[in-house]
């Protein structure tokens, strides 16, 4: 009983002391990310950083229950599409306080300001995500510019499909869902997800598996094992699937192709991940002190050579694959950062796999998608 | 026990329940009059800023801040200056005060929503006020303020004196030692007047008198006597009651509660039966609707109904046969099908979700092998629900055949052999003592195994994931939906959360009653 007393004033102690930020990375990331903090540490002793890795799955509803109760970590690192429920729930702290136009000036402008919301600044981008076009070099020489061109690989296609993506996610289906002209929301953050573009492009990810171009009901980890077994020549995936490619497969990834009915490049959406400061931070001065540090250019360098992130600061070196991406990242749109996206994913998947398999016109679908998520976002009566 | 040290068990008792009242009012009142001492202070600060006086003693900072000026490169960037004490400097930056910060952020709300006073959410206590001032926005920062110290004295003396009047009524005896125990437990009476008003006073005599009314009836007695008595008991009791109270009890009622309220964007708001009402209404969704609340207790039924008639039948066929005498390698065959049993459901689900897909999958697969097309499992309601039950049978059979086995072993031998003297087939043996014999074993075996197929989540959230459109689900992953997938809505979680609770409460009850029956016929 007095051991266990003495943990616990213990534990309650330790947490008092420096910065503590949340993560949830892992591998490389993760061990790039602990050789920075490492540093901040060897230069900064009188504030020392402490890392707790939370699992993924976690961590999102970890930071909204644990920060109002002032048990949450004074940073943490996440995608800023969450930025817009925790502003609104107050577990945030904005940050143009601190930050001028010399700070913001080392950033790329679009990953910073994806880190606003509500003409508030809430954190400093670490990485950029999107999806780009991975393909087998032993199988494929060049990927295709159009989708007129990938339809035409279908027919000439041996023992393989062309290309795998998750159908039915609509992460992966943005960049289908942009190039022909649909949005999720529009530029007010009101809700266009029943409109002909957007029909039109989920007829085409139907058409895609009609015409044997890729496999039906595909999702993530099936991409992978169908491009590492030579099965599916190309994948539609981001940065992270470069750790997943087998050894000895050929690859090389490029920009995605033009869609060929409306002449617009195809459009994925794009995440920055950014490191966030808790509206309960103890110190908020070093805890921005140590954010400049995290998402600051030699940090950056580290993060880009170590882990293959794409990071959003000025002047930082790209290896080729690094370059293909951030030439992707010229069309793209930004995952939008309002609470009402968050409800749209799920009914978005349904409504993707209804049609994908023959169950249901488009526009009918979209139309059912668009009135699941009014009814999820209306506050109650 | 002598009745003086009675008297004081019995006065301690009052004294405790009154000071905790007295104690829970003192705090509730003292923090009411700290928080609206600081948010006066912030107003009179933000008043006096707009007017252009000094801001009273107590305001940590204040100042009259100036208009946002946004950065020509960044709409999100916007600088400001505050004029304090007559001067004239920026907000902002790596070494500013602490509380620069709040005046800035405070400016930035008053822009955004107008004048507002209130306390910081970050629970020190500091309480910030903005108004409109004529050249800028008046901005006022209360410190900290330690909240008035417990009155002790008061506590003590009034407990003190509380103590010798409980005494002295026992030492006088007779009509004296209730009247004392009553006067001295109620003593803090008058004190918790003061903080919390005549509600506070009500509870704290009203508690002496209901400990004053069991004394006079010897109910303390005979509970303290109980108690002694049951010591040991009691004693290897209260850890599980301990863990049961905080790990069932109390998310149980914390559950029960939610289910009134609504969560939008980080707001509760009291909602009364609402969720209730949308849930069992079917939120103005036809019936057929895959999200109708019918429609999923629909599914959710059958589900389990399909289950549990798989389970039975034939967890009780394969114990049959492994009970054959001339079976060999028993031992083997009985732990090769226990196996599914023992190995983690989510790692089964997943495994049958993997052989279910369309393209690659082993069970299409093996229909290819066969000549037969494949089928597309998750695009129609009736393949997908298979799915699912095909996954959960391979779960949940072991159970069943385990409960049959161990009821068989029971049946003595001389039935059989009395029948088969008899003349009795196969069958007539099986359904006239077979049967009977496995029913008082099957019964709760079978309401165990409804309620958690009733409420197995893994497998259809693994499996099917509600594919298609939803139709899959049943009530506890739309629940799991509500909560984590539809914008945090916990309070209709929550709600969900009840209604399965009484569904199974209604069936357990319903289905000990049919047990009992069939016991007793």
């Amino acid at each position: 009983m007095k051991w266990l007393l003495v943990l616990l004033i213990a534990a309650c102690g330790s947490s008092r002391e420096g910065v503590v930020l949340w993560h949830a990375y892992n591998g490389p990331e993760r061990a790039a990310l602990e050789h920075v903090a490492a540093e901040w540490n060897d230069l900064h002793p009188e504030t020392p950083l402490t890392l707790v890795q939370v699992p993924y799955d976690a961590f999102a509803d970890k930071i909204t229950s644990a920060v109002p109760n002032g048990n949450g970590p004074d940073l943490f690192v996440y995608s800023h599409d969450r930025i817009g429920d925790w502003a609104a729930a107050g577990v945030i702290e904005p940050i143009e306080f601190w930050v001028d136009d010399s700070i913001a000036g080392r950033y790329q402008k679009d990953a910073l300001a994806a880190m606003a919301y509500r003409d508030d600044l809430w954190g400093l981008p670490m990485a950029l995500k999107c999806l780009a076009l991975f393909y087998r070099t032993d199988r494929i020489s060049a990927p295709p510019k159009t989708t007129d061109e990938l339809f035409a690989m279908a027919a000439r296609a041996r023992g393989s499909y062309p290309l795998a993506y998750a159908n039915s996610d609509l992460y992966d289906h943005a960049p289908w869902l942009h190039g022909f002209g649909g949005v999720v929301l529009d530029e007010h953050g009101e809700l266009r997800i029943a409109s002909a573009e957007a029909a039109d492009a989920m007829a085409f990810s139907k058409r895609l598996i009609d015409r044997g171009v890729v496999p039906a009901e595909t999702t993530g980890p099936l991409v992978e094992t169908l491009f590492n077994e030579g099965k599916a020549d190309m994948a539609l995936e981001g940065p992270w699937f470069v750790g997943d490619i087998a050894k000895g497969v050929p690859w090389a990834v490029s920009t995605l192709p033009i869609v060929s009915e409306t002449g617009r490049p195809a459009a994925p959406f794009f995440s920055a991940e950014g490191v966030l400061m808790s509206a309960r931070a103890r110190d908020k001065d070093a805890a921005f002190a140590v954010m400049l540090f995290i998402a600051g250019d030699r940090s950056a360098n580290e993060r880009a050579r170590d882990a293959g992130q794409i990071v959003p600061n000025a002047g930082v070196h790209d290896d080729a694959t690094q370059a293909v991406f951030r030439k992707q990242l010229e069309h793209t749109v930004l995952i939008p950062a309002a609470p009402a996206m968050r409800m749209v994913w799920t009914p978005y998947m349904t409504a993707l796999a209804k049609v994908q398999s023959g169950g249901e016109s488009p526009s009918d679908a979209l139309l059912e998608v668009e009135r699941e998520v009014r009814r999820y976002s209306e506050p109650p009566r | 026990m002598s009745t003086a040290s009675n008297q004081m068990r019995d006065w301690g008792l009052a004294a405790l329940f009154a000071s905790i009242v007295a104690i829970a009012v003192f705090v509730g009142h003292r923090n009411h009059e700290l928080r609206a001492r600081q948010l006066e202070l912030a107003s009179a600060g933000a008043e006096a800023i707009a007017e252009g006086r000094e801001p009273p003693t107590g305001v940590e900072a204040a100042g009259l801040v100036g208009a946002a000026r946004p950065s020509p490169h960044y709409a999100f960037l916007r600088k400001r200056t505050v004029i304090t004490e007559g001067k004239v400097r920026e907000l902002g930056g790596a070494h500013a005060p602490a509380t620069d910060k709040l005046l800035y952020d405070a400016a930035q709300r008053f822009d955004r929503n107008g004048a507002f006073v209130e306390l910081l959410g970050d629970n020190s206590g500091r309480a910030v006020a903005a108004r409109a001032a004529k050249n800028g926005i008046a901005v006022s920062v209360v410190a900290p303020s330690n909240p008035a110290g417990m009155p002790w004295l008061i506590l003590l003396g009034a407990l003190g004196l509380g103590a010798v009047i409980a005494a002295a009524g026992a030492l006088v005896g007779g009509a004296a030692r209730p009247l004392g125990l009553a006067l001295g437990g109620a003593l803090l009476a008058i004190p918790a007047y003061g903080w919390g008003g005549a509600g506070a006073t009500i509870s704290i005599v009203a508690g002496a008198l209901a400990i004053t009314f069991a004394q006079m009836r010897g109910t303390i007695d005979r509970c303290a006597a109980g108690l002694r008595r049951h010591k040991t008991a009691l004693a290897f009791l209260a850890p599980a009651t301990i863990a049961m109270l905080v790990l069932v009890a109390t998310p149980f009622c914390v559950g029960l509660v939610l289910g009134f309220f609504d969560h939008h964007q980080g707001q509760w708001t009291f909602v009364g039966l609402h969720n209730f009402g949308e849930i069992l209404s079917g939120g103005g969704r036809a019936f057929d609707d895959p999200l109708n609340f019918w429609f999923i207790l629909g599914v959710t039924v059958l589900w389990t109904a399909a289950n549990v008639i798989l389970h039975v039948t034939l967890g009780v066929a394969l114990a049959l046969v492994l009970k054959q005498s001339w079976l060999r390698g028993k031992g083997v065959y009985r732990m090769l099908l226990i196996l599914p049993w023992a190995i983690p459901n989510y790692i089964t689900a997943l495994i049958w979700k993997g052989m279910f897909q369309g393209e690659y999958g082993a069970i299409n697969a093996l229909l290819h092998s066969a000549g037969l097309d494949g089928v597309s499992w998750f695009s129609s309601w009736s393949t997908a629900f298979t799915a699912n039950v095909v996954t959960n049978t391979w779960l949940g059979f072991p159970f069943m055949m385990v409960v049959a086995l161990g009821a068989l072993e029971s049946i003595p031998r001389d039935f059989y052999e009395a029948a088969e003297v008899d003349g009795a087939t196969g069958w007539q043996r099986f359904w006239h003592i077979t049967l009977p014999h496995l029913r008082p074993a099957l019964a709760p075996a079978v309401v165990l195994g409804s309620i958690w197929t009733f409420n197995m989540f893994n497998v259809i959230f693994l499996v099917s994931g509600g594919k298609p459109g939803g139709s899959t689900d049943i009530l506890v992953t739309d629940a799991y939906r509500w909560a984590f997938e539809r914008g945090e809505r916990y309070g209709m979680a929550a709600a969900y959360g009840t209604i399965i609770f009484l569904v199974l409460l209604l069936w357990t009850v319903f289905g000990a009653r049919i047990g009992r029956k069939e016991e007793a016929a």
